[in-house]
């Protein structure tokens, strides 16, 4: 693409870095920050700035958070003992809006695939263990994706905390809420056959 | 027994085709012509809407007629009592849409199984003469074809140990490594590895007399062949042989022990059977290892699968070539494709076992 001006260039090209931005998507939006007035354009800019340096990651369980110690672990309210595992910041908020959860979180940062170049030091496992240790959790659930990297991940957390008085559980895997048999896949469906539920506990739960 | 028929076929700017219908309105059709005309393109296209992929394994962009022109395969047939319309396309480019009376496929796995079919081409005797990779391919594709979780398990099983093998590496370049996170991909590997053996087992011992069986009935005569599954694991259990490998794994930076290392063993006169065996009885060891997958195929499926035969009356004597024929095309129901480069012989090789077949030329 042709520019008329190497600062255009450069902007578009910044843009076109982010996931899911293309050159012309980053030239449109580039072109419409030039219609914006000055201060406008400053303040957006500040904005992002601010927030990549000011941003904290909580101490304890490494989601986002504005202190040394983000809203969820320091809410008092909520089981401290009672830890769910999961890979990214996305997955904090997906379970924070079913509003079910009322224990505390702990972010990894991703799933073990030495493929990737991603081992068990490149994610916050250790500092995991470290937190169960002091903190004498009493379960910790993983919720993270049901693939083989997740099944590394949980198996190795899992062989870590042998030695220590902790349960761990996994979010169940089956058929969707809502959803119907005929359009399940058909692993999913022998996988809710063979872990199947009472029912007593299904019309409690 | 219902049967799986084809019975058109339409192929544009595949390989030599630009624009060609086929109806086959027989059981037994035989594709004639000079060397270079498409008759096992013609098949090729069958096989395309059997299992949306070749069956020589090569990148569908040299399928196109021209390069990055697209082509599209498309076809009706008949599985039991289900009518199906299928057509494979291949846009220019590169992307592949494959569907079922309209029905676009999200997961071309899916597709796979549905209609069966068995393909001999002359290359084969690779599978007799070649690597024990081309036999692990052989068993799996069979077992596939009956057994989705054994499909989906070796996926599995390959994507950790493509995981366990990177870990290897990189521990090798660090200096150290997470004894934890070994065994872990131990545990993962000897689940899905356990699971892949057991169902290989079963596999072969229903396998293996029906080869030896096809064997003596195209051949004609006793000869003592014999078939046997060669696995680490029949040793000791997986978890045992990975631990045993452990400090060689480490220094080979790959895993040594597994079910990818599984092979089958063909003896003849308990020699092996690839130094010892002749042209003609590797081609008919070859057809027997066929046609044993057929009648699998068969017994599990309900149903006959497709036959495709191309140029198969190379290197055979007259004699196992007319068992081989009245075995497919008089004895059982299912639909054959033959091709071969001269139309008298072809001619006269089907009418001499009396069957009703129709005779395309190219």
């Amino acid at each position: 693409m042709q520019l008329p001006s190497v600062l255009l260039e450069n902007a578009v090209n910044e843009f076109a870095k982010l996931p899911g931005i293309g050159k012309k998507t980053a030239l449109r939006l580039v072109l419409h920050l030039l219609k914006q007035d000055t201060g406008n354009v400053q303040l957006f800019s500040e904005t992002i700035a601010k927030m990549r340096q000011e941003i904290k990651f909580c101490q304890r369980c490494c989601n986002i958070s504005d202190g040394d110690i983000c809203a969820i672990c320091a809410n008092s309210f909520r089981h401290q003992k009672t830890i769910c595992v999961v890979e990214n910041i996305r997955d904090v908020i997906a379970i924070e809006s079913t509003q079910q959860f009322n224990g505390t979180y702990h972010v990894l940062g991703g799933l073990i695939s030495p493929l990737d170049g991603i081992g068990p030091d490149q994610l916050n496992i250790e500092s995991l263990v470290n937190r169960i240790q002091k903190e004498e959790t009493e379960e910790i659930i993983f919720a993270l994706n049901p693939n083989i990297q997740g099944d590394t991940t949980i198996y190795y957390i899992q062989k870590k905390l042998q030695p220590l008085n902790c349960t761990a559980t996994t979010i169940a895997r089956g058929i969707s809420f809502g959803g119907e048999l005929e359009y399940a896949d058909e692993m999913t469906l022998a996988r809710s056959l063979a872990n199947r539920l009472p029912v007593q506990q299904y019309v409690k739960g | 027994m219902p049967v799986l028929r084809f019975s058109n076929l339409h192929i544009i700017q595949f390989r030599n085709y630009q624009d060609q219908q086929f109806n086959f309105d027989k059981r037994i059709i035989g594709i004639c012509g000079p060397n270079g005309t498409g008759k096992t393109n013609l098949l090729d296209a069958l096989y395309y809407l059997c299992f949306t992929k070749s069956y020589f394994s090569r990148p569908d962009g040299l399928s196109m007629k021209e390069p990055a022109g697209g082509f599209r395969i498309s076809g009706e047939a008949i599985a039991g009592e289900k009518k199906g319309e299928l057509t494979c396309i291949v846009r220019e480019n590169g992307r592949k849409e494959f569907s079922e009376n309209n029905e676009p496929y999200k997961k071309f796995s899916a597709h796979i199984g549905k209609y069966p079919c068995v393909m001999i081409a002359p290359d084969d005797v690779q599978l007799i003469t070649g690597g024990s990779e081309e036999r692990r391919n052989f068993i799996d594709t069979i077992i596939s074809q009956v057994n989705k979780d054994y499909l989906q398990d070796l996926i599995d099983y390959n994507k950790v140990l493509l995981q366990r093998n990177s870990f290897l590496k990189s521990a090798s370049e660090n200096q150290h490594f997470d004894e934890a996170l070994l065994s872990t991909f131990d545990k993962q590997l000897a689940e899905k590895g356990q699971y892949i053996f057991s169902a290989r087992v079963k596999f072969l011992d229903e396998y293996i007399p029906v080869v030896k069986e096809q064997y003596q009935l195209i051949a004609g005569k006793e000869e003592a062949i014999a078939l046997k599954y060669d696995s680490q694991l029949l040793n000791a259990p997986f978890t045992e042989l990975l631990i045993q490998n452990r400090s060689r794994d480490l220094y080979l930076q790959r895993t040594g022990a597994g079910i990818h290392k599984d092979d089958a063993e063909i003896l003849l006169d308990q020699q092996p059977f690839k130094s010892v065996a002749s042209q003609g009885q590797r081609k008919t060891l070859l057809f027997a290892l066929k046609l044993a997958e057929y009648f699998f195929i068969k017994s599990h499926k309900g149903f006959s699968p497709l036959l495709l035969l191309d140029d198969v009356f190379e290197k055979l004597d007259a004699e196992r070539m007319e068992n081989l024929l009245t075995q497919v095309c008089v004895k059982e129901d299912g639909q054959v494709f033959i091709t071969d480069t001269h139309q008298q012989r072809l001619a006269l090789q089907l009418s001499n076992i009396n069957a009703d077949y129709q005779l395309i030329t190219l």
